[in-house]
Parts: structure tokens; sequence; C-alpha cells
């Protein structure tokens, strides 16, 4: 499991000693991971979009979810992985 | 969005604490992704 945001390394902290995350946030400041992954348009779009991606072991998109209800399905999905 | 059996961009950032965090240093695995607007905000 990997968060990935805009964020700064300091906000991406606090965020994760918040919530207790056990598992890396990236900070994509420079958006070049969300232009890859479609999850930005531009470098600088402020937010990136609620995409979570299934990689699977052989390294290819083996689920891509737009996640249009954050609380539940990320956090079913963080469950069943 | 990309699609389903698409190869999966490879990528290396810093995480929160400052580790180096490749893609590839997960071969072999299942990972799972998942990109959020903005750091502790609900919606």
């Amino acid at each position: 499991m990997l968060g990935i945001s805009f964020d700064t390394q300091a906000e991406n902290k606090a965020f994760a000693d918040k919530f207790d995350y056990d598992f890396p946030l990236l900070c994509d400041t420079e958006r070049t991971v969300g232009i890859a992954y479609q999850a930005a348009e531009h470098p600088k779009d402020k937010y990136a979009k609620r995409y979570t991606y299934v990689i699977g072991a052989d390294g290819k998109i083996e689920q891509a979810i737009d996640t249009k209800d954050p609380a539940g399905q990320a956090t079913e999905l963080i469950k069943s992985f | 969005m990309l699609h389903t059996g698409t190869a999966a961009p490879e990528f290396e950032l810093k995480d929160h604490l400052g580790r180096t965090v490749k893609l590839s240093d997960f071969k072999g695995k299942r990972v799972v992704l998942w990109f959020y607007p903005k750091a502790d905000t609900p919606g």
C-alpha cells in the first residue's frame, strides 16, 4: 500500500502521524507520477484525482478505481488488501 | 485513467519520512497506489 499526493514531506508526515498510517505517503510535488498515472493533467494542478490503482505482481495495472466515495471505497480496498 | 493491463509506469519518489520509494522495490508483489487530493482534508 502506497499513498501518493502532491503534498510536501512535512504535510504528509503530519497526515501519517494523525491517522497512524504505517505505509509510505509519497510526495509527488512535481506531479510527474500523477501525470504518468493520469491523476493530474498539468504540473500546476493543485490536487490529485482520487484514483486508486492495484498493480499486479507482473507490474501491470490490475484494477483502476475512480474513487467516488473516499471514506468507503478506499477503506474497503485497504482492508481487503 | 490508465486501463487495466497497462504496464504501470515506474517511479521514484521520497515518502513522508524522506525515504526513497521506487515501484520496482515491489517487483513480484501487488501494490495499491492510492492517490489522494490533499493530506488531511475531508471529501
